[in-house]
């Protein structure tokens, strides 16, 4: 086991190959019907997204809510470039993230003065505008919102089913984690957390904090643009102003709190619970917000590090026991 | 000179903090500062790392760049570190990345290698890593590398913020009050490894200290600051009979066998 760890350690895009064949296999053997293959594509795409607010909110220390806004910026850039250009998943995915990309700059100057409470109103107020100003334009089809997005046809094969869909929404998650895996863990990730920790201290020691909170800003609103156009061409392919509102927001806070912010893991486990259990309090939507509202509040009181540091509290501890152990001996 | 100050100024409204302070520090040095409270130790500290701007008129030079006006990061870059009285350390991680990310600017792969997550940037991830384990056990906190900075003691979370201004390899350490709150072996302890790093890395020091035994044993040259100015300068053993000193800062002058009782501490 030490020695396949090990292995992964030297070579991280090996793990990503082993995760993908998994995942390949997933749906022929726990799957019954197509709703649970829908809902497959769905985590997925919300594990783009949490993944990318881990970056900013968990590992930068800056609190946003607004990245609803940049998922309907990413979902509407697909949407347009469909209806208006006729593009497919291929065309509109790089241009929703470079567009995201350049919403994030925006999202990030007012982090430069900003903190806490203030900067999660200032992006609030971001994320509605952007909300609103979608809703209110007919060159975005707000009343009716856009219907029929296609998807992607690879080799003659159209890919126009959930149960097909989820081998689309997959790698593309898969590659995402991948992106956010590799810089987490490298010396732009510690500068994060320095300047989540510290922004004075880190900046003392030669970070430059302005630069690291851009540079968090736009890497998770690419993904969450990304996430955006692979859900707006989720079949049956359509979007309305309605998916992007705080309700939303705030499942993906909890994704994030819940997994355990700041960890690496965090937003991937957050996404997977959190999807499903909104998936079975459907039945009681008007209680949803107040759920998640509650499993915020209660996860930060009890278990602040999330799951994700649940977890990490367990390994760090054995390791220090033996380590320790190792020298008394 | 490694750091140059020319009439250095900052005030905060009426009050002059620092006022017209020139300072000079050849490389290889270990220069005390001491002074009241409120004196502005630490005050000229955060205007030399580029905390606070100077008011108009003040130029700082180190190692050769004029560093007047620039944002901290820059002149942490140019290989001028420091720590903090109130240590700043970073609480919620690893013992292991505090001391990491004090290596940054020495990183030497890219953000575009980060983002694609190459192989060699792990092996050079990995050395780094090695490297900064080699320091930790240097001031003796390696078996807590993968603690929370927060769950250390008070004297570690000290030789913990050493250790992260150092592993940037800074060609000047300026440390504020580094032996506060300490016992007096700790403090030994402290100083003994301060020593060591000095030698093994070539470091020039500036330190500001409280415990005055600590400023006489290892200074070379002590500046006296008092309501912002400058009001001497020179060997401990000049500082000790200086009549200013003695009225600002140490109190009545005593006799040697009082002396040596109150740096006895």
């Amino acid at each position: 086991m030490d020695k396949f760890k090990e292995i992964i350690r030297q070579y991280p895009f090996l793990g990503f190959v082993i995760a993908f064949i998994i995942l390949m296999l997933v749906p022929s053997v726990f799957f019954t019907d197509l709703y649970q293959s829908h809902l497959a594509s769905l985590i997925c795409i919300n594990i783009i997204v949490a993944a990318g607010l881990n970056i900013v909110k968990g590992f930068c220390g800056q609190v946003t809510v607004g990245h609803v806004g940049i998922y309907a910026v990413g979902s509407y850039t697909a949407g347009c470039m469909f209806l208006y250009l006729g593009s497919g998943l291929w065309l509109t995915l790089p241009a929703a993230i470079l567009i995201a990309g350049l919403f994030g700059v925006a999202f990030a100057i007012p982090s430069f003065r900003l903190e806490g409470p203030y900067l999660a109103l200032a992006t609030l107020g971001g994320g509605e505008a952007i909300r609103l100003f979608i809703e209110n334009g007919d060159f975005f089809m707000s009343t009716y919102g856009i219907s029929n997005i296609p998807q992607p046809i690879i080799f003659g094969v159209p890919f126009d089913t959930p149960d097909k869909y989820y081998y689309i929404a997959m790698p593309i998650m898969l590659i995402a984690i991948y992106f956010s895996f590799s810089v987490l863990r490298s010396s732009v990730g510690r500068a994060f957390m320095a300047v989540r920790e510290d922004p004075i201290s880190a900046a003392a020691s030669g970070i430059n904090v302005k630069k690291h909170k851009m540079l968090a800003f736009v890497l998770s609103a690419m993904f969450a643009g990304g996430a955006g156009a692979v859900y707006a061409h989720l079949p049956p392919g359509y979007i309305h102003p309605n998916n992007y509102t705080v309700i939303e927001m705030v499942t993906f806070l909890a994704m994030v709190v819940f997994g355990g912010l700041g960890h690496i893991w965090g937003g991937i486990i957050g996404a997977i619970i959190i999807t499903i259990v909104y998936d079975l309090t459907r039945p009681l939507y008007e209680y949803q917000l107040f759920i998640f509202g509650l499993t915020i509040v209660l996860t930060i009181l009890f278990m602040p590090k999330g799951i994700g540091g649940f977890i990490d509290k367990y390994f760090i501890d054995r390791r220090f026991k033996t380590k320790t152990g190792a020298a008394s001996k | 000179m490694l750091l140059k100050t020319n009439k250095l100024m900052k005030a905060f409204g009426g009050l002059k903090a620092i006022n017209k302070v020139d300072f000079e520090l050849p490389a290889n040095e270990i220069r005390g500062i001491i002074g009241p409270n409120g004196s502005g130790k630490s005050t000229f500290f955060n205007l030399v790392s580029g905390v606070y701007e100077p008011d108009p008129g003040s130029y700082i030079e180190f190692d050769g760049n004029d560093i007047t006006n620039e944002p901290p990061h820059k002149v942490g870059e140019l290989g001028l570190a420091r720590t903090f009285q109130l240590l700043r350390l970073y609480q919620d991680m690893s013992v292991i990345n505090n001391v990491m990310s004090g290596y940054h600017t020495l990183v030497p792969y890219s953000f575009i290698d980060a983002v694609t997550g190459r192989k060699k940037i792990w092996d050079q991830e990995k050395t780094i890593k090695e490297e900064m384990m080699e320091l930790l056990s240097f001031v003796g906190l390696a078996d807590y590398a993968e603690l929370n900075a927060s769950e250390l003691s008070g004297g570690q979370r000290r030789l913990l913020v050493l250790a992260r201004a150092i592993a940037g390899k800074p060609k000047l350490l300026m440390l504020d009050e580094p032996a506060a709150g300490l016992s007096p072996v700790n403090v030994d302890n402290l100083m003994k490894i301060l020593m060591r790093l000095k030698e093994k890395y070539g470091l020039t020091l500036i330190i500001i200290e409280h415990i005055l035994k600590v400023v006489m044993d290892t200074c070379s040259k002590v500046t006296v600051l008092d309501h912002g100015e400058k009001i001497a300068e020179g060997t401990p053993t000049q500082i000790k009979d200086d009549n200013a000193v003695i009225e600002a800062y140490l109190g009545k002058k005593m006799d040697d066998e009082e002396m040596r009782k109150a740096l006895a501490v």
